[in-house]
């Protein structure tokens, strides 16, 4: 019976750290915005108003649960439990450090991309069920914006994958750091099998997924439907979208949804273009710099640092950037993004073949 | 019964009430949510089958395809075409019967395949390789499609071909002459 007591302790950490991340994010997220505008931002709470995120779930928690009288009662309740969930099933296939993986699975990734699309039905029930007409039009909007990004997503995805030649993510992070079996060669030529760090990551074995990557950033931009993507909650012309009728608690797993996602996202590019939890310092000679910095604490540490950076890098990009209409979104996806992505797919194919 | 039993139970039993309520169901919307629960629970079934990559395959092209399409194809048809569907009265009637036979007919068919099959017996199956719950599926299915099953491969990815270049003539605007 002792490994059931393990499945349920894992699954309450990564519920909690999820929790712990949203309230974080929504702090840095306040933080940063306010730098980025010239302003001070939060500095009631506490000191520097470090206590606001935790102020602002008090008050959420104690807010009553309405629910509009031509609503779909059932849709309507169930709605943020199924985007929350579809978002939280994801983390159980990402592994934090070498050995350290809530749930090594052979199809890790495709199983990621397969229980993220379980978003959009949450939303479009979310939209549907809230019976208002701005919620089913940002449901709409962003179920159409969600599933056309994710193709390039994917195939920038399928382009790293085709260079790892798995889909288990903990074998994607060994197969770019000093612990790998394989060799590694640095652009193709180098071999840095030993010396590991910054020189072992995807992006730097085969270059052109520096390009992947940066598609699928864009993409997954687009799929957490965050500026310059959020023609979904769109405050100014549809109040707030798909979750509009929203208050209380059931707004704050919508919420704690959208900011999972963006550590998730962040996190799937992170180990399968960056290195996963493998440092960046290399070995120089004697000074075993990469060998020192890698381990379980250590893994754990790369990893939170390299996603915490992305998700500054997404919040930075939502504060700079205006909204994209419909249109130019959609022919960004369809004429820009995907025909690169595939010119990244078929660049690894050749990579494979002929360099490594 | 072990775990294992009791969580097969559990998902074929939700499988089917899931799928009966889809169809007995009166509101439309409501029964197209309730397929993704028979989707997911089919998934489900799958994994014990250990066919993991079959399960993550039918979530991905089922919720995220299929269900999102029939969402889509419901919320932007007109309400009077829907409402001939949703007010389905009940009871018996005569132009019920030919519904009811070809069900029945169905069901014949089904049940007289599988008694005749005799699956416990079947030579592959006693005599095949088992796969185990770590094996890597995906080398297996991807190794096959692209030698044994190379033909019907590149026949499914002509069709699928075909479909994009119909759809894509279908929602071209038409040039003014």
């Amino acid at each position: 019976m002792n490994f059931y007591l393990t499945y349920v302790l894992v699954a309450t950490a990564l519920f909690a750290f999820t929790a712990l991340f949203t309230l974080f994010a929504l702090y840095s997220e306040r933080k940063i915005s306010a730098f980025m505008q010239d302003r001070l931002g939060p500095m009631e709470v506490g000191k520097y108003g470090s206590l606001q995120a935790f102020a602002d779930i008090i008050k959420m928690l104690q807010k009553e649960f309405i629910i509009p009288s031509s609503a779909d009662k059932i849709l309507f309740t169930l709605a943020p439990i199924v985007i929350f969930v579809s978002v939280y099933l994801g983390f159980a296939a990402l592994p934090w450090a070498p050995g350290l993986s809530p749930s090594s699975l052979n199809l890790g990734l495709f199983y990621i991309f397969a229980i993220l699309s379980m978003e959009t039905i949450g939303i479009l029930m979310a939209g549907w069920g809230s019976n208002n007409k701005y919620a089913l039009l940002g449901a709409m909007r962003s179920v159409a914006q969600m599933v056309s990004y994710e193709i390039p997503a994917g195939i920038a995805l399928i382009s790293a994958v085709m260079i790892s030649q798995t889909f288990n993510m903990q074998e994607v992070s060994i197969k770019q750091g000093i612990l790998s079996d394989e060799s590694i060669l640095f652009l193709g030529v180098w071999e840095v099998s030993s010396i590991g760090g910054l020189l072992a990551w995807n992006i730097f074995q085969a270059p052109h997924l520096i390009i992947a990557y940066i598609i699928y950033f864009i993409a997954s931009l687009a799929e957490c439907n965050r500026a310059p993507f959020d023609i979904p909650e769109a405050e100014s012309e549809l109040v707030a979208g798909f979750h509009v009728e929203y208050s209380g608690l059931r707004f704050a797993f919508v919420f704690l949804a959208e900011y999972s996602m963006m550590f998730l996202v962040g996190m799937i590019g992170v180990i399968l273009f960056l290195g996963g939890w493998n440092t960046f310092l290399p070995n120089i000679g004697s000074v075993k710099l990469s060998t020192w910095t890698t381990g379980m604490g250590w893994g754990i540490f790369w990893v939170l640092i390299k996603t915490l950076l992305v998700v500054a890098v997404q919040i930075w990009i939502r504060w700079t950037l205006p909204r994209l209409r419909v249109d130019q979104l959609m022919s960004f996806c369809w004429k820009v993004l995907t025909p690169l992505a595939f010119l990244c797919m078929l660049i690894s194919g050749i990579w494979r073949l002929t360099m490594m | 019964m072990s775990a294992e039993q009791l969580a097969f139970y559990f998902f074929a039993s939700l499988t089917l009430i899931s799928a009966l309520l889809v169809v007995c169901m009166q509101n439309l919307v409501r029964s197209i949510f309730l397929f993704f629960v028979t989707i997911f629970s089919l998934a489900a079934m799958f994994v014990f089958a250990l066919a993991d990559f079959i399960a993550v395959t039918e979530v991905v092209v089922y919720v995220g395809g299929v269900l999102v399409l029939m969402l889509f194809a419901f919320m932007l048809s007109n309400k009077e075409l829907l409402s001939g569907l949703q007010n389905i009265a009940g009871g018996f009637k005569f132009t019920h019967l030919a519904g009811l036979l070809i069900c029945g007919g169905m069901l014949f068919l089904l049940v007289s395949a599988i008694s005749a099959a005799d699956v416990v017996n079947l030579s592959w199956i006693k005599n095949g390789q088992a796969i185990s719950e770590n094996d890597n599926t995906i080398h297996q299915i991807g190794i096959h499609t692209m030698t044994r099953y190379l033909l019907p491969f590149e026949v499914v990815s002509v069709f699928l071909m075909m479909a994009l270049i119909g759809a894509a003539h279908l929602s071209r605007r038409e040039r003014r002459s």
